[in-house]
């Protein structure tokens, strides 16, 4: 569905993609993380055509992003609504704007209102909502044509658990229904709820792929024990389990305190991307 | 659920579909117009209020006063009514909507007419709610040819509205466009013989005032509300030749954008 390849795009002095790569397949939610400044929003902008590419190629569906227009739904980084238009008028103009006609339309907003929980504030202007209303707000005037690509940079930034949840199931419902999805985060157990297939970004590229197993297996966790109260044990390890079974056959002491750290998307992100931000 | 998947229309299909996007867009634009009314309507009132005043002077000082005290003062708040357009078209990018409409199904030069169009009637209407506020109230002579007067009313709005969306297209913050907008409408307007008549001003200011494009719409107002078909129609084309320039520069900057870049 979509290809990018080696995408390089500078703005002066910096390269904010540098040989950027990334497919999604219809159906797949590719989950997009990386430190701040990695190019993820810039990967963004580029498939939804509001900048170019300097090198490299992106496709949708085999055509370029200029042929596109309209069959992408882009909830951008920041909230991008005007003030003084109600909820139900936002989706009213970009269910419109991408064709959609009385009866599928007011099917697309009814069935938006429930998913994300717009009916308490439909009617009011978007300046007055809070940060996470506006959110799902956004989310929704992507998501009311039922676009074959969704491109959602940061959909659960700042949202509450229930914003969160209402988000992330409307998202799963949508790759169900076939979409291709780009979904960019900094909170990494929402991938592993959405079974997204995961990809880092660093510095302008892609440096892994894979899903969460692929990705976490491998890593070292740790066990943690403690003697006594006093004399702690840490040991470093790929197999913390059976590592735990070997350290308490050979403890000679009472244990008082035990600890399983398992390898977490967490460190993952701590060994690739961070470790080495610019 | 079948997913959009973009299907190609035929040439009256998709007429159809360009008029139903322009109208939602243009719908959208009337109700934010609506809800934030106070920049037009200051700007037909304060117009009226001046009139009011001004007239006595203008008859004492020129032969056909009252004729230019109304065409004055409209040609000069129909400048200041460019920055209308202006903020209206740089609302959108402070607030990244315009990025939202760009990847929307609708191509760049549906978008403006969109946005455009309901500013356009904003212009339309100010410009002849004071003519005929003229009429009633400060005596201009009722124009004989109306058709005329309403066709130069047409041109000059439209001049106006490619200016305003060249300034939104290229300043950097509202702040911006007030300035250029504000000192620049005055400075245009009043070089143009619309606040004292050209026959009053300093013989460089006479020769100046051609480069105005307050200047031709005064030449064309005037002579439209007297009748004067032939008199009207080379101002009328200078200033159709302005506005083409200027809306074409436009159409290009906002089609291309600015991502995050361009404003302060
Ligand atoms: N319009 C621009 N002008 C100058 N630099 C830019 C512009 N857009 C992006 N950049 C730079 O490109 C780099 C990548 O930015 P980008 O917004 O894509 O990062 P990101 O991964 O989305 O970060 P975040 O997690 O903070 O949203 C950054 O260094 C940024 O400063
Ligand atoms: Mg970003």
């Amino acid at each position: 569905m979509l290809h990018a390849i080696d995408l390089v795009k500078r703005y002066g002095p910096v390269l904010a993609l540098d040989g950027f790569s990334l497919s999604v397949a219809a159906g797949e939610i590719v989950g997009l993380v990386g430190h701040n400044g990695a190019g993820k929003t810039t990967f963004v902008e580029i498939v939804s055509y509001l900048i170019r590419q300097d090198a490299g190629h992106v496709t949708i569906d085999g055509r370029p992003p200029s042929a596109s227009r309209g069959r992408v739904g882009v909830a951008p980084q920041h909230i991008a609504l005007y003030p003084s238009v109600t909820v139900r008028e936002h989706l009213n103009l970009f269910g419109k704007l991408a064709g959609l006609r009385r009866a599928a339309l007011d099917g697309a907003i009814e069935e938006l209102t429930v998913a994300l929980r717009l009916g308490s504030f439909i009617d009011r202007r978007t300046a007055g909502l809070s940060g996470g209303q506006q959110r799902r707000v956004q989310a929704a005037t992507a998501l009311i044509h039922r676009p074959g690509l969704l491109l959602l940079d940061e959909p659960t930034a700042g949202a509450d658990l229930e914003t969160r949840e209402a988000m992330l199931d409307v998202v799963k419902q949508r790759a169900g229904d076939g979409a291709a999805i780009v979904y960019t985060t900094h909170y990494l157990p929402e991938l592993v709820e959405l079974q997204a297939t995961i990809a880092v970004a660093r510095s302008g590229k892609i440096i892994a792929r894979g899903t969460y197993d692929e990705l976490v297996d491998g890593l070292p966790g740790e066990v943690r024990l403690i003697h006594d109260n006093e004399e702690e044990v840490r040991v470093s390890t790929t197999q913390p389990a059976a590592t735990l079974i070997d350290l308490l056959g050979r403890a000679e002491r009472p244990i008082s305190t035990i600890e399983v750290h398992n390898p977490s998307l967490d460190d993952l992100y701590r060994s690739l991307a961070v470790s080495d931000a610019p | 659920m079948l997913l959009d998947t973009g299907y190609r229309p035929g040439p009256t299909a998709a007429l159809r579909e360009s008029l139903y996007r322009i109208r939602a867009l243009a719908g959208n634009n009337t109700l934010i117009r609506l809800r934030d009314p106070g920049q037009t309507i200051s700007y037909v009132v304060m117009p009226m209020v001046l009139m009011l005043v001004l007239k006595p002077l203008y008859v004492r000082a020129v032969e056909g006063g009252t004729t230019k005290v109304v065409t004055g003062l409209l040609v000069m708040f129909s400048v200041f009514a460019i920055s209308i357009a202006g903020n209206a078209i740089l609302a959108e990018r402070t607030w990244k909507t315009w990025d939202r409409l760009r990847v929307s199904r609708a191509p760049a030069a549906e978008l403006l007419i969109g946005k455009t169009l309901p500013i356009y009637v904003v212009m339309i209407a100010q410009q002849s709610i004071l003519l005929v506020y003229g009429c009633l109230v400060i005596g201009l002579p009722v124009p004989g040819n109306v058709p005329l007067v309403l066709g130069s009313i047409l041109v000059w709005a439209f001049t106006l509205l490619a200016i305003g969306a060249l300034l939104a297209a290229i300043v950097r913050s509202h702040g911006e466009l007030s300035v250029i907008a504000d000192v620049g409408a005055l400075t245009l307007s009043s070089l143009g013989g619309a606040l004292v008549p050209l026959s009053l001003m300093p013989e460089w200011a006479q020769v100046a005032a051609q480069l105005s494009p307050g200047y031709w719409a005064l030449k064309m107002l005037q002579a439209a509300v007297v009748g004067d078909t032939a008199g009207t129609m080379l101002p009328a084309a200078i200033l159709l030749g302005i506005a083409l320039v200027c809306g074409v520069f436009a159409i290009r900057r906002l089609t291309r954008g600015w991502g995050r870049g361009g404003l302060l």
